[in-house]
């Protein structure tokens, strides 16, 4: 909705920056045009570029297709109808989330699900293929331990391989 | 007297795993010596070709032991199982397996409906700061669904449902409504105005 400065209301608004010689010029009064302030949805967009930017499934779509071209990343009862726990969970899944990025930085291929089944915790990544064996499974397990001391109850990890990130589209 | 030569069979290939690990450590600093005994590592440990690492454990549960009671058993009119989720496909899948249970045990199913989904609107500012006239809109869908079985025995009812909650997927909700039938109370089994006509004649 734009709004020309130039309307009748505002005549009297431009003929006193005339008087004090703000906007006059050798070709006189000169409109100046606003747009009312269009809020555009930002929210887990990556904008698009020029084509050289790879972006995964779950990137590559929008926070409405949840429920019909994409999952849930965490899964949890507390936000049915009737349940409550809601705040508490989104707490932990935020924790786990952050501690998860931190502790295998540059490894993840794609974002963790989180699945809550009774008291168990069971956290889901997609990993790339760049450490030893080994490593892996030192950290698994003391990711593992240190999240079932963290939050009293039994953290299961379970992790798959790929050898480079799965792109679905490039934006 | 084969067991311990089986042992010793599986642990020569561990010690030489084992040995070949600590190897490792001293040795990384040279790079030569460091790729052989890779090398050497790499042969002895299980080669994965697939692309996971399945690292959950089993939980082992001693099998129960049928206990046999001289008290009846509770009876069930009717047992209402109602679970409620956010995606209506892991209902109907649970649902599925739910009911194929039930026919496999020959508990009778009364009834499998589904009742109206619930959807909780918010309407919130979509900016931290002023920008009353832009909103955002979030929703919470509830969907339900209900499986009623009929005249089923306690110990059949517990064997059902602790088989069905121990496969309950993540995200899905449970709530059981069970309808127990209890035999009459004695002092109720007759009706009282067959013994007063005895009594009231005397009163007239």
């Amino acid at each position: 909705m734009a709004a020309s400065l130039s309307s009748a209301g505002t005549v009297r608004l431009l003929s006193a920056l005339a008087r004090s010689s703000l906007l006059c010029s050798s070709s006189g009064l000169r409109g100046l045009h606003v747009t009312a302030a269009c809020c555009k949805n930002r929210a887990a967009r990556i904008r698009i570029g020029k084509g050289n930017k790879p972006l995964t499934y779950e990137q590559a779509l929008h926070p409405h297709h949840i429920g019909h071209r994409k999952g849930w990343l965490s899964q949890h009862t507390s936000n049915l109808k009737g349940e409550d726990g809601a705040a508490d969970r989104t707490v932990e899944d935020v924790f786990i989330r952050r501690f998860m990025f931190g502790t295998f930085h540059g490894f993840l291929a794609n974002e963790i699900v989180l699945k809550r089944r009774g008291n168990v915790l069971i956290v889901c990544a997609i990993m790339l293929q760049k450490m030893l064996p080994q490593k892996f499974y030192f950290l698994i397990g003391y990711s593992e331990s240190l999240l079932s001391h963290l939050y009293k109850c039994p953290v299961k990890l379970e992790i798959q391989t790929l050898v480079d990130k799965a792109v679905y589209k490039y934006i | 007297m084969a067991a311990p030569t089986a042992l010793k069979r599986e642990l020569l290939p561990l010690a030489r795993i084992l040995g070949g690990i600590s190897h490792l450590k001293p040795r990384s600093l040279t790079v030569c010596s460091g790729h052989r005994k890779c090398s050497v590592t790499r042969s002895c440990l299980p080669l994965t070709p697939s692309t996971s690492f399945h690292t959950a454990t089993f939980l082992s549960s001693s099998p129960s032991a049928i206990t046999v009671t001289e008290e009846p058993d509770t009876l069930f009119q009717k047992l209402l199982v109602s679970v409620k989720s956010h995606d209506s496909a892991v209902l109907d899948s649970y649902e599925f397996f739910a009911t194929m249970a039930a026919k496999e045990l020959g508990i009778t199913i009364g009834k499998v409906f589904e009742p109206p989904k619930d959807i909780k609107r918010m309407t919130l500012l979509k900016s931290v700061h002023i920008f009353k006239k832009h909103r955002v809109q979030y929703e919470m869908r509830t969907h339900y669904r209900c499986i009623e079985l009929s005249h089923i025995t306690g110990s059949t009812a517990k064997v059902y449902l602790e088989y069905i909650q121990r496969n309950l997927p993540e995200g899905v909700a449970m709530e059981v409504k069970k309808t127990a039938m209890e035999k009459v109370p004695d002092h109720i089994l007759k009706p009282l105005w067959e013994d007063v006509p005895a009594e009231d004649k005397p009163g007239q």
